[in-house]
Parts: structure tokens; C-alpha cells; sequence
């Protein structure tokens, strides 16, 4: 038994020291030969499961709703109709799945039609709230009990079609042939009609959710440039894309994630620029999530990153339409989530935490000061309470002797260790900081100052820090606001405690060991299969023209080649004409046509 | 991954603990006693008398008083021991804080130590790594001890900036060498060169009325008063500001002094090695008896070092190219243009070229010692190092011989375009 074990323990401690042929992952890597498996809706419906495949299927024809009215349903449809010619029956079911005494906000109206001679029992099926009730009176109510029996004047036998193309004057009708069908599209702002004698039911789209009207994005402020955010509802949402994105190749596929909510999600894409490959690769993941609900792209984005564990965001989280639609242009594909104001671009780079939309919009020179004063941001934002703790523990030859005379001073009357003081402020930091968040509106500005001024002169004063302290955790805390990315705020914030620990342990030493790890674990990952850190690891050509500094924007003239689109330049070589005085010559010669 | 292999990683980062045990030097800085100068004499009890300066927390900027002036900003600490680092021990059993020499900012030697060779302690020096190599080096010509205490900044806070400043005014004022601890070193361990060190002391006069000026130089100089670099440190008269002197360069044969230039040497010195920046002159008027021309002077370009070896003796040609400002000319002779100003210039050529022959024929015959370098420019003359190794310059240097060549040039008049002389009611004043 005992050797069992001791033969256990060495099989462990031998796992552990020796050399193990890694297992071989097939991570999606974005490459430019992934062009190859070009995306064709057909195999892809043929690849699927047939489970998986029925809420796409749903959401397919809701894209092409008005287009499925005018032509035949095919076959293979028709076939899973579950819904009864009896109307009867049709009621028992709907009262059943949505469990009708107890729903108090669900409606069900029965009325009936008259088409010519006959009367048709009929009734409609939606939530109360989620409908624009004047355009169920106007349009489909108003219709259906008034008008129909007005003069006939095609074959009256199909009711279906006659109703179809001649009562119902609503402008987003489809056609259901499961109960499920009209059962999902009522929960998402859809008006169910069922009509006795007919095995199919129709649905009209008259959503009018309650929710915010478009405002100005609250955590992306830009000076210049629009402003515009995403709110809560995914066809506001697209259509704020659609509205700048002009152009006849932006493709705004439809999904749902959630196997009990349903949620419907959009993902963007411009066809002929991005890699076909990656929005397959979007594709995939979304609908391999098997959860029930899903609430926040945040969540969403928690299901789809490539390396969970990772500090930095290797998605953008980003409630600016403008700014997708930059990103969509670059060949990226964004994500956009029923219920959330915030739209997710992948893939990303780590140089895109440290942009803002505004970086486009002002003139290069002004942008790369921006630029700069960020990575200087993030510089402090990470290391600076620890280069203080390894300098006033371990370095002491590299301040000036006044500095240093000056912090000696200072410290004099702390009781501390520098460590703890670090601690003790970083600390105290964070908790105004998240105090600051929690707290009510009006008294958050309030505790703002509390925190800043009055807590840390008493604590100097108490000598419990020592002034210059106050400023390096002053001066941090700005970094960390400066950094544009939410998420890689946070990044910074918790790396940083790494940072001070390693610096009180060994000074530089550990600083440097940090940073060495830290680059490697950076360089290891891939966000959507793209490398993290390119162009710079690996180093690509033409990525350079918006990496750490930005060229004006007539010189950005192509994709970032580590995105592998379909079309790498996005505009000519000159793409100020009039700079060309021979071409603009030959201009004028066409333009004095013109006149 | 299992639950052992958790645990195993578990333990083995708990036994990679004791490595990291690279936190056992941290040192808060107010735990530590920052020596900003030390001072070396010869003790009485035992081989080494060291004083040290620390730091004080910074005065005055607690609780706003301020009202120490008179405090210094340092606390000095002597002690008799055989060598540096037993004294810094000694030092600590009386001073409550860890001593550091990080911020070490100059060391001081009295003479008679310098005498005698600084080889052990520099060799100590530059094997501790708290010494900073770029420190200057002082000889005190009475004890170190004294010119320490002599050091009271009057214009600054500190006494460590105090040294940063102090021993940077070669720059402007050209009286005393430029000094780095590094290159004294390599320069007393060379076969090519000698270092020099700044000449330091305690200042003699209290008050003005004490003045003399019985130790000045002047007359070496051959002249009747004495100019601004006539003195040997602690001679100058003037008073104010901290007592310690700092002017002229104390000559090394390797490692042993053996002897002191006065300030109007210093430039020569400083000129000769191409370090000099720029420092006003005062030039006997060439056309106007009894009159000074004041030129702020500045290297053109450095020095051209060319060495022969004739008949196994060395010839050095020097050729120094020197521009300057007219700053003041007292007897308002026009040397702005024409054939004044180039008789000024010829003046200041020849003027140089004596201060300079009577520098080089002082390091030749006197002190024996090539304290400006000559040498790296011979060594080109030999096919193999050992050959270089057996002409022996720093002996042979005694029988140089050298040619000097001068370029002045006067490039900018300063504001006044043309020297008038003044207009009184007996005419203007050079008819008189």
C-alpha cells in the first residue's frame, strides 16, 4: 500500500519536472489562407444540428419576413406544423404554454371576421406593454373586423392568401407554423393572430418596448465628434450603425443566445471586407453557448473571450455607434445584444484599449499627444507605487539627494513600513472609489471630496502616510481614469497590487521579473485569433499606421494586416487628389465639362 | 488539472519562499543615515581620522517655523580607525541610523594623507559600490576635518547641494580642475597621465578687516596686484558664505601629491586638458598703461595635442584655439574693429602663451608629473604596448620639451558697438 503510494508520489513529482509533449490545441487562428472555408449559409444550415439549427432558422426568417410573405413557404416547413385548424385548440394550447389565469399581462382577444357571407372566429395573442396598441387597433383590429367585408375580388377560397395580401395592411406580417414560433415572437413585441380554418398563424411585429430614447454615451464622452449611444434595444441599436454605416455590404445577422431567454443578438459584419473566417469563428461561438438566460453583453462577453483568465479585455466593450462603426470598416465584426447598450468588437489588440473614438476625429498631432499622455497613463496607472517602493526600500542611489532628503523627511514620523503605507492608501483609494459608484447620485460628488482632500490631509497629518504618498497614490489614481477602456482599467488596477508586492519583495528585480511575465502572457494570447500584441509580436507590415501613434488619416491607407481582410487598402495611395497638381489638371478638364 | 498537481505547485512555491528572501536588504530610507561628504585625515590614535556629514531631514519644511537658521544642515562624525569601512562600523555603534555612502558627494583628503599616496583608499573606494564614481575628489591643505566644518551653505538648503554646485563652477570660473572620482583613479593607476584634485581649505579671514594678500601669486606672475586666480585656497580674501575655499588643483605623481597650483594655472590646466567651458579673464590693457580689457573666454575648439619623441626625449606641440567676448574696456581704447583688435588679440596670445610655458615648465621641472595627459597622445608613437610599457613616460616627461601655439579671436563686442571715451568739461578724456 505504502509503495503504492510512494510510487504514486513519484509518478507525480515526475509529471511535474519533466518534460511533457504539450497536447496539441487547435485554437482559431486568424490567418489570411482562412479565406479558404468561405461561409455559405447553406452548408452551414447542412453542419448544424437540427436543434440548434431551429431558433437560427426562427431568427433567418424574421430577417426575411417580408420577403418569406410574398413567396411560397417550401415544403420542408409546412411539414413541421403543429398548429391546428380548430381555433379551439389553438386557444387551449396558447392558453396553456402561457399559462393564462396567472399571466396577468398576457391579452387575448377574440373577435370575429367577416369575409363576405361567412364569419371566421379569430383571435390575437400579445403582452400588454410590449405592443403599440394603437397600431393592433388601426392595423390589424380595425382591418380584420371592418374592412373585410368589403367587395371580394380575387379567388375567395384561400383565405390565407386573401387575408394575407388584402385585410392585414401591416407592414411586418409573417407567417408562423408552430405554436413555439408565435410563442417566441410574442415575447419579443409580436402580435399573434390565429384565424380558425387555418393551419398557420400569423405574426405581426408591433413592438414598442418601454426603454431609454438615444442619449449621449455616459462613459465614452468625446468633445468632438457624435454624440450618440447604444441603448437598450437591439433594433435601435442597428439601425444607429445603419444610419452611418452606409454601405450595402453591412450584414446584420440575427441569433439567439439562451436556450430559455432567447435573447437576440446581431452580429455585424461588413461582407466584403471582414475575414469570412472570423465571422464564422463569431458565429460558432455564440451559438455554442448553452445557457439559460443571458442578461448584459458583459455576460455574453465572459462566454466568448479567447483566455478568461487573462488581466487585460480582449473584447471592446464600446457604447458608441460611431466607434463600431469604425471598427467594422477595419474588418472587425461586432456583437450586439438584445438588453444591453454596450456593442462588443472583436477582435482586438492590446494597442486598441488605449484609443478612444475621438483619436479619428481630431488632427494627428493633437491625437498623439492623447496618445502618449495614455501611455503614460498606463505606466503610472501600473507601476508607480511599486518604482516608489523599490526605490525608498531598495534604490536609494537613484532619486536626487534632495528628493530623497525630502522623503526621508517625511517619513520620518510614519510609523509604517513604506509597504504598508502603499497598501493602507492604495487601498483607501479603491474603497472611495467603489464607495463612490454604490453611493446615491447626489451625495457621490460629496464623498468624492470627503475621500481626496479630507482623508488624506487628516491622514498626513495624523502621520499615519507621508505626503509624497499621497501623491503617488493621487497621481495613480489619474492614470487609471485616463486609461479609455473600462475593463482595462481594472486590468491595470489589479496588476498594480502585483507590482507593489513584488516591489517590496525585491525591488526592481521583481518590477522587471513582473513586467517579463506579464509580456509573456500577453504575447501568448489571441483575442478572436488575432495575437494580442501585434503588429508588434509578431511584427506585421502596415499594422503601424494606428498602433502607439497615429498617422493623419489620409495616410492610413490600409486595414491592419494582422486583421487579414478581404481588402487590405482602404483608400488610394493618394487620397487627397488635389495634391496632385498634373491629376488635378486632368480634373479640371472634366470639371469645366460640368460647368 | 488534478487536485495533486494543485497541491504540488503549492508546495513547491512555498519552498521557492527562501529565495525570494532578496527582501532581507530592503531598507526604508529613514532608516538610514545618508553621508553626503566624507573626510579623511591622518588620526593621532590610528592610521585614519574620518569625518563624516549626514544629512539631516530636511530643515524647515515641518510644520512651517523654520526658524533655525543657524542649525547646519548636516551633523559631522569623526572617528580614528585603520581604514574606511572599520570606521563606518565604528560610526555606527554612535550614530542611530544604518550609515550609507549612496549619496556620498565628495571626499575630501587632507594633504599630509595625500602626501603619503592615496593608493589604499582609493582602492577601497572603487571596489565598494556605494561610491559614487562620479564624485569629485578634494585635498584639504589644512585637515579634512576642518574644511568639512568649514562647509555652512548660506544660499542653499542643503549641504549635500551645496557640494553638487560647488564643484561644478570650473565651468564658469575655469579655478578649479575638473575632478571625477572615477578618472582619478584610472588616471593614478595609468602609465600615461596623473590626476589632480581640487585644492580645498578653510578660508583664514573671519573679517575684512583681516585681508592680506601676503600668500597671493601674483608675483609669480609677474604682476604688481593680484588677479582673481592669484590665490591657493584659503587665501582669497573675501568672507561670506561658507568658509570653505575650493580653488586651484593639488598635483599628483600617481597617487602621492606632490604639490598645489594656484587658480590662473587651473585654466591653464583646464585649457590643456579641453575641459575649460568659459570664465572672464582680466587682461593688462595692451595700448592703455594701467588699464584692464575683461574678456569672457571660451574654447573655440579643444586643444590640439601633437607628441614627438626626438632623440628619446619627448616634444609636445600644443596649439590652443580660444575665442572671446569683450565684457569691459576701461580705458575705452576702440578695440571693437580693425588694428586694435587685433593687437588685443596678439596680447592675449602671448599672455596665454607665458601663463602656459610657465604651467608646462612648472609640471616638467618642478613636480614632474603630466597632469594633462600628454601621454595618451605619445602612446600612439609605439608599435606594441610592451614598448610603450618600457619607454616609461611618467619618467621621461621631466625632460620634455614643447612648442605652444595660440589662436584668439575676438568675436562679439557685447552691447557697445564702439568704445567712446568719456566727455568732461576738459575735453574728452584721452586728449587730456
Amino acid at each position: 500500500m505504502e509503495c503504492e503510494h510512494r510510487v504514486d508520489i513519484k509518478k507525480r513529482i515526475k509529471n511535474l519536472l519533466f518534460f511533457h509533449e504539450p497536447r496539441v490545441e487547435r485554437p482559431f487562428i486568424l490567418t489570411e489562407d482562412s479565406e479558404a472555408g468561405k461561409y455559405d449559409p447553406g452548408t452551414d444550415k447542412g453542419r448544424a444540428g437540427p436543434e440548434s439549427k431551429k431558433n437560427e432558422d426562427l431568427l433567418l426568417k424574421k430577417v426575411k419576413k417580408i420577403k418569406l410573405t410574398k413567396k411560397k413557404e417550401s415544403p420542408a416547413d409546412e411539414e413541421k406544423s403543429d398548429i391546428s385548424k380548430q381555433l379551439s385548440e389553438n386557444l387551449n394550447v396558447i392558453e396553456e404554454r402561457f399559462s393564462v389565469p396567472l399571466n396577468g399581462d398576457l391579452i387575448i382577444r377574440k373577435f370575429d371576421i367577416t369575409v363576405k357571407d361567412s364569419v371566421i372566429p379569430a383571435f390575437l395573442v400579445f403582452f400588454d406593454g410590449l405592443v403599440n396598441t394603437k397600431v393592433i387597433n388601426d392595423d390589424i383590429l380595425q382591418p380584420l373586423m371592418l374592412l373585410s367585408n368589403l367587395d371580394f375580388k380575387s379567388d375567395r377560397d384561400d383565405v390565407l392568401t386573401y387575408i394575407r395580401s388584402h385585410i392585414l395592411p401591416h407592414n411586418q406580417l409573417k407567417e408562423a407554423r408552430t405554436h413555439q414560433e408565435v410563442i417566441d415572437m410574442v415575447f419579443f413585441g409580436g402580435c399573434g393572430i390565429y384565424i380558425d380554418s387555418l393551419d398557420v398563424a400569423f405574426v405581426a411585429d408591433v413592438k414598442d418596448f418601454p426603454g431609454r430614447s438615444v442619449e449621449r454615451p455616459n462613459n465614452e464622452l468625446v468633445i468632438r465628434g457624435p454624440q450618440e449611444g447604444f441603448t437598450e434595444c437591439l433594433r435601435g441599436n442597428t439601425a444607429l450603425i445603419r444610419k452611418r454605416l452606409m454601405d450595402q455590404n453591412l450584414i446584420s445577422e440575427d441569433i439567439t443566445v439562451g436556450r430559455r431567454s432567447k435573447t437576440p443578438c446581431s452580429i455585424l459584419y461588413i461582407r466584403d471586407i471582414a475575414n469570412s473566417s472570423l465571422v464564422a469563428e463569431v458565429r460558432r461561438r455564440l451559438k455554442s453557448i448553452e445557457t439559460d438566460h443571458i442578461m448584459d453583453a458583459g455576460e455574453l462577453e465572459q462566454f466568448i473571450e479567447d483566455n478568461p483568465s487573462l488581466p487585460a479585455p480582449q473584447i471592446i466593450a464600446t457604447e458608441r455607434p460611431d466607434r463600431v462603426c469604425a471598427m467594422l470598416t477595419e474588418g472587425r465584426v461586432a456583437i450586439i445584444m438584445h438588453g444591453s447598450p454596450f456593442a462588443l468588437v472583436v477582435p482586438i489588440t492590446n494597442s486598441d484599449i488605449i484609443y478612444s473614438a475621438e483619436d479619428q476625429y481630431l488632427r494627428f498631432p493633437y491625437s498623439n499627444l492623447l496618445r502618449v499622455i495614455r501611455v503614460l497613463a498606463v505606466l503610472m496607472s501600473l507601476l508607480l507605487p511599486g518604482i516608489f517602493l523599490a526605490i525608498t526600500n531598495y534604490h536609494h542611489e537613484m532619486i536626487p539627494t534632495d528628493l530623497m532628503l525630502a522623503i526621508l523627511s517625511d517619513r520620518e514620523k510614519v510609523p509604517f513600513p513604506s509597504v504598508v503605507e502603499v497598501f493602507l492608501m492604495e487601498i483607501s483609494f479603491e474603497l472611495i472609489r467603489e464607495a463612490g459608484i454604490r453611493i446615491p447620485g447626489p451625495i457621490g460628488p460629496t464623498l468624492g471630496i470627503i475621500g481626496a482632500l479630507i482623508l488624506g490631509q487628516a491622514a498626513v497629518e495624523a502621520n499615519i502616510v507621508s505626503p509624497i504618498l499621497i501623491i503617488i497614490v493621487a497621481v495613480t489614481g489619474l492614470g487609471s481614469f485616463a486609461i479609455p477602456n473600462f475593463s482595462a482599467g481594472f486590468a491595470f488596477r489589479i496588476l498594480r497590487f502585483g507590482f507593489i508586492i513584488l516591489a517590496a519583495l525585491s525591488g526592481f528585480l521583481g518590477i522587471t521579473v513582473g513586467l517579463v511575465l506579464m509580456g509573456l502572457w500577453m504575447v501568448n494570447a489571441k483575442s478572436f485569433g488575432v495575437p494580442f500584441v501585434s503588429p508588434v509580436a509578431p511584427r506585421t507590415t502596415g499594422g503601424f499606421s494606428d498602433a502607439v501613434f497615429k498617422s493623419p488619416v489620409w495616410k492610413q491607407e490600409k486595414r491592419p494586416d494582422f486583421m487579414n481582410t478581404k481588402k487590405k487598402r482602404k483608400q488610394a495611395h493618394i487620397s487627397r487628389g488635389w495634391v496632385n497638381r498634373g491629376a488635378s489638371a486632368q480634373q479640371s478638364d472634366s470639371g469645366n465639362k460640368n460647368e | 488539472m488534478n487536485k495533486g498537481k494543485l497541491l504540488a505547485i503549492f508546495i513547491m512555491l512555498g519552498a521557492m519562499c527562501p529565495v525570494m528572501t532578496s527582501c532581507f536588504d530592503a531598507r526604508e530610507v529613514d532608516d538610514m543615515g545618508f553621508v553626503i561628504a566624507l573626510g579623511l585625515d591622518k588620526g593621532k590614535t590610528n592610521a585614519l581620522r574620518m569625518t563624516l556629514q549626514i544629512a539631516k531631514p530636511m530643515a524647515g519644511d515641518n510644520g512651517g517655523g523654520g526658524g533655525k537658521d543657524d542649525e547646519l544642515p548636516y551633523a559631522q562624525f569623526s572617528v580614528e580607525a585603520p581604514a574606511i569601512y572599520t570606521g563606518l562600523n565604528m560610526i555606527n555603534t554612535f550614530a542611530s541610523k544604518q550609515i550609507s555612502l549612496t549619496h556620498i558627494k565628495v571626499v575630501v583628503f587632507s594633504s599630509e594623507l595625500a602626501r603619503e599616496g592615496l593608493g589604499p583608499y582609493l582602492r577601497a573606494m572603487i571596489r565598494g559600490r556605494e561610491f559614487r564614481l562620479n564624485m569629485p575628489i578634494v585635498v584639504a591643505r589644512s585637515t579634512a576635518e576642518e574644511y568639512l566644518k568649514s562647509v555652512d551653505p548660506k544660499l542653499v538648503l542643503n549641504a549635500a547641494k551645496f557640494y553638487e554646485l560647488v564643484y561644478q563652477s570650473y565651468r564658469y570660473t575655469g579655478l578649479i580642475p575638473k575632478v571625477e572620482f572615477h578618472d582619478f583613479y584610472l588616471a593614478a593607476e595609468s602609465n600615461c597621465r596623473n590626476p589632480v584634485a581640487i585644492l580645498g581649505n578653510s578660508g583664514r579671514f573671519l573679517t575684512a578687516e583681516d585681508f592680506d594678500i601676503d600668500n597671493s601669486t601674483f608675483r609669480e606672475h609677474g604682476r604688481s596686484a593680484p588677479f582673481e586666480g592669484d590665490f591657493l585656497a584659503g587665501d582669497i580674501p573675501g568672507v561670506g558664505g561658507a568658509r570653505a575655499e575650493n580653488i586651484g588643483l593639488a598635483v599628483f605623481d600617481g597617487d602621492r601629491m606632490v604639490g598645489e597650483l594656484d587658480g590662473t594655472d587651473t585654466i591653464i590646466h583646464l585649457l590643456c586638458t579641453g575641459d575649460f567651458v568659459h570664465s572672464y579673464w582680466t587682461v593688462p590693457d595692451p595700448l592703455s598703461e594701467g588699464y584692464y580689457v575683461l574678456i569672457d573666454v571660451k574654447q573655440s575648439r579643444k586643444p590640439r595635442h601633437h607628441v614627438e619623441i626626438v632623440d628619446g626625449d619627448p616634444v609636445i606641440h600644443i596649439t590652443l584655439n580660444l575665442e572671446g567676448d569683450l565684457l569691459s574696456v576701461q580705458s575705452a581704447v576702440n578695440y571693437e574693429v580693425g588694428e586694435n583688435s587685433l593687437t588685443l588679440e596678439s596680447s592675449v596670445e602671448s599672455l596665454v602663451k607665458e601663463q602656459v610655458s610657465r604651467f608646462l615648465d612648472k609640471t616638467i621641472s618642478e613636480f614632474k608629473s603630466d597632469i594633462c595627459g600628454f601621454g595618451q597622445h605619445a602612446r600612439k608613437l609605439f608599435t606594441t604596448w610592451a614598448e610603450w610599457e618600457a619607454y616609461q613616460w611618467k619618467s621621461k616627461y621631466k625632460d620634455a620639451t614643447y612648442t605652444i601655439n595660440v589662436n584668439f579671436k575676438i568675436r562679439r563686442p557685447g552691447l557697445i558697438l564702439k568704445s567712446e571715451p568719456s566727455i568732461s568739461s576738459e575735453g574728452r578724456s584721452d586728449d587730456r
